[in-house]
């Protein structure tokens, strides 16, 4: 599957990518296709060193995600919190921000659709639901302009915002959940929110005659349609294009009239929507309640997702389905195979630093490609 | 046009996949159920997201789970839960697979697992520290679950008996005669700990002062150790955490402060060597043992099951070489005692 789309994109890798940057996503497959195979290749080395063959574990791990229906099902579900907070990501990326804020903002997002689907939880679902979906999407955009706004007025640096955005949002969790004002009284064991009303739960779309026991929610469409939002909204809108602009060149965006200030606070907001409806769909979909470790790190695995599908609509959704496919075939293996889950952090981390090695390449690259135009003016 | 015909790519393979999948699963179910009556008995352990090299109870479940491989022939496996929400199809796995006993470790899977076993009625479930609870948080027995509960109060009493007999003695650095113990959140089987402990101390030495604290967090490190900190600087020499990873902070403030201090649930004397004197321990690998065992020779028993000192489900752990030899008599005595029943530790905290 992966093997057939790379043939076709590579042609166009000699176009100049400023004029052409919607083809800039299609450039490259073919290193997100090798990082991945070189990172299973050194997994398999592991899984040797640990005693086990590595062509079950990778049987065992592939048959996890999509052995079944029911494995098809939990992959996805893997999957939507994963597209969600990688096109997060790749807003900002987009931008020229790095936004390693998704977590939070995802956080956010579930605590405000959590706290409105539970206080008005008697409300009819055509009424709670578009509520509780703008309280999540509301959420999120609104903490993360916070950073775009710091960015922009201040010049401090987003990274730095975003990161100390996530601690922030991880505490107040704890204060509301662990005996605080979203505390229910009767929470499971675990420090957690009331449930939220009928009215806002994600019905279930898979019949339980066909795949027993799913829980394969209607949040999956939400994810496809914001993977269409995203591509609509950056190749096909004056505002995408000026998102990109001052993603490419800030200073060159700001001699053609646009003013990247503002477009900075636009693009981390739209960046902690898409984040804060994931927060959203996995309160609405999956738990129909916060509660306190509710994210186990979407938001950081985001940033992967993001660099793996080259900030591309489609190659996000497709590098959210190998995450998510990951996470669910992991378990699987460390079942039948006995091979333990870490295994998949491992291929995760060398995936990663294979792309981020090579991103390293091109920056160096691009620099003196930059200077030497600007060397011959002179 | 590139971009739609990789869309057409992407669409045909998912669909493809998915149609070839549900033609071929009803195979490997088939044979799986055929394949049932010769099979071993299959028990499957789900951990929580404290992972198998938690030095805690995880740990201790899964040394369980090994044991009684090794000693009566079983197929067993073992899944580590990720995040919380792996909970639910975790434990669907090892149901589908037709296992004959399912483990979830934790009180914080009560809820996947009356979920999941409500769903596979045929399949036996054990809940570590816990008990099978509705959606709406409410407790409710299934007829295939196992509640497998210990009396902390018993194992929190035998420590407490070593602490009183040392801060009355006034042995080594407990010099205060003024004892400690902090919890991570206050519920029950935390309080039990404390409370027996305190019972203890109560009894053998009640001029010894107690004190009592929560760090609100069971990972936090720091906030244990503000907690451990803030006791000795009120005269605490001997300091009993039961607050999981929260409580390595409690510890290491013992350690800084150089006090002593007392383990949890599993044997921590190698946490920190001459800080930690003795761990109150509950022997979850037994219980996960001894319910291993009850599947395959028939004698599984839903609903409550409880781990003591009667069944030596809980036991106080190694001793460092202060604590004397009169106070390991003591608690020694304590334990046969409880086991006799002539000592029943309360289960209600004496100071808050």
């Amino acid at each position: 599957m992966a093997s057939e789309p790379q043939a076709t994109p590579t042609g166009p890798a000699t176009a100049p990518s400023v004029r052409q940057p919607t083809a800039q996503w299609a450039r490259g497959p073919a290193v997100p296709v090798a990082s991945v195979v070189f990172a299973l290749a050194i997994g398999a080395i592991f899984v040797l060193l640990s005693g086990h063959d590595p062509i079950a574990a990778y049987i065992d791990l592939f048959r996890g995600a999509f052995g079944s229906p029911y494995d098809i099902t939990e992959t996805l579900i893997q999957t939507i919190p994963l597209v969600l907070a990688g096109l997060a990501v790749a807003v900002a990326f987009r931008t020229g921000l790095f936004n390693i804020g998704a977590e939070s903002q995802l956080l956010i997002g579930a605590v405000a659709a959590g706290a409105v689907g539970a206080r008005f939880a008697d409300l009819p679902g055509f009424v709670l639901f578009p509520m509780v979906l703008a309280a999540g999407i509301g959420a999120g955009a609104g903490w993360a302009a916070i950073a775009g706004y710091l960015k922009a007025a201040r010049g401090v640096n987003e990274v730095i915002t975003t990161i100390m955005q996530n601690y922030i949002v991880v505490f107040v969790m704890h204060w509301l959940l662990q005996n605080g004002p979203m505390t229910a009284p009767n929470a499971l064991g675990t420090p957690a929110s009331a449930p939220i009303g009928a009215g806002a739960v994600l019905p279930i779309i898979i019949p339980n005659e066909l795949v027993p026991l799913t829980r394969l929610h209607a949040g999956i469409f939400l994810a496809i349609a914001a993977v269409v939002v995203f591509w609509f909204l950056l190749w096909r809108t004056p505002l995408g294009y000026e998102l990109r602009a001052v993603g490419l060149g800030a200073r060159a965006a700001a001699q053609a009239g646009i003013d990247p200030r503002t477009r900075i606070v636009i693009a981390m907001a739209i960046a902690g929507g898409f984040a804060g409806l994931a927060g959203m769909i996995q309160v609405t979909g999956v738990f129909h309640r916060v509660f306190d470790g509710f994210s186990s790190g979407y938001g950081f695995d985001a940033i992967a997702v993001a660099l793996l599908g080259k900030n591309s609509p489609i190659g996000i959704a497709l590098a959210a389905l190998l995450f998510g496919a990951f996470a669910r075939g992991g378990s699987i293996m460390q079942a039948n195979a006995g091979v333990s889950a870490q295994l998949v952090s491992v291929i995760e981390a060398v995936v990663l630093f294979v792309i981020a090695a090579e991103l390293i390449v091109r920056v160096l690259t691009a620099r003196r490609r930059e200077r030497k135009p600007l060397e011959a003016i002179a | 046009m590139k971009r739609a015909l990789a869309f057409l790519l992407l669409a045909t393979t998912v669909v493809a996949a998915c149609g070839g999948n549900v033609a071929a699963s009803p195979t490997p179910s088939a044979t799986a159920s055929a394949t049932a009556t010769a099979k071993p008995i299959q028990v499957g352990l789900v951990t929580d997201v404290g992972g198998l090299n938690d030095k805690s109870f995880n740990q201790a479940a899964n040394t369980g789970r090994l044991n009684a491989e090794k000693d009566f022939g079983l197929k067993t496996s073992v899944i580590e839960s990720k995040k919380q929400e792996d909970y639910v199809p975790n434990l669907t796995t090892f149901a589908q697979q037709n296992y004959d006993l399912v483990i979830a470790v934790g009180f914080l899977m009560q809820n996947a697992a009356w979920k999941v076993a409500k769903q596979f009625p045929n399949v036996k479930f054990a809940i570590i520290d816990g008990a099978p609870a509705n959606d709406a948080g409410n407790t409710e027995n299934l007829p295939n679950v196992a509640n497998l509960f210990f009396k902390e109060q018993e194992a929190g009493y035998l420590v407490g008996v070593i602490a009183a007999t040392m801060a009355k003695n006034m042995v080594g650095k407990a010099t205060h005669n003024t004892v400690c113990s902090m919890g991570g959140i206050p519920i029950p089987p935390v309080d039990h700990y404390i409370a027996g402990y305190q019972d203890a101390i109560k009894t053998i030495s009640p001029t010894t002062t107690i004190l009592n604290g929560y760090s609100n967090d069971f990972v936090d490190q720091q906030k244990g150790k503000e907690v451990g900190l803030n006791h000795i600087s009120k005269g605490c020499d001997i300091l009993f955490q039961v607050a999981g990873g929260s409580g390595l902070g409690y510890i290491a403030a013992a350690k800084e402060k150089g006090v002593y201090a007392i383990g949890v649930d599993v044997d921590q004397i190698d946490v920190a060597p001459g800080t930690v004197i003795t761990s109150a321990m509950k022997r979850v690998d037994k219980a996960v043992y001894d319910t291993s065992n009850a599947v395959k020779s028939g004698s599984f028993k839903a609903g409550d099951n409880f781990f003591s000192a009667t069944n030596d489900g809980i036991a106080f752990g190694k001793l460092d070489p202060v604590v004397p030899a009169d106070a390991k008599a003591a608690a020694d005595k304590a334990l046969a005692d409880i086991k006799s029943g002539a000592i029943k530790p309360k289960t209600d905290l004496t100071v808050k």
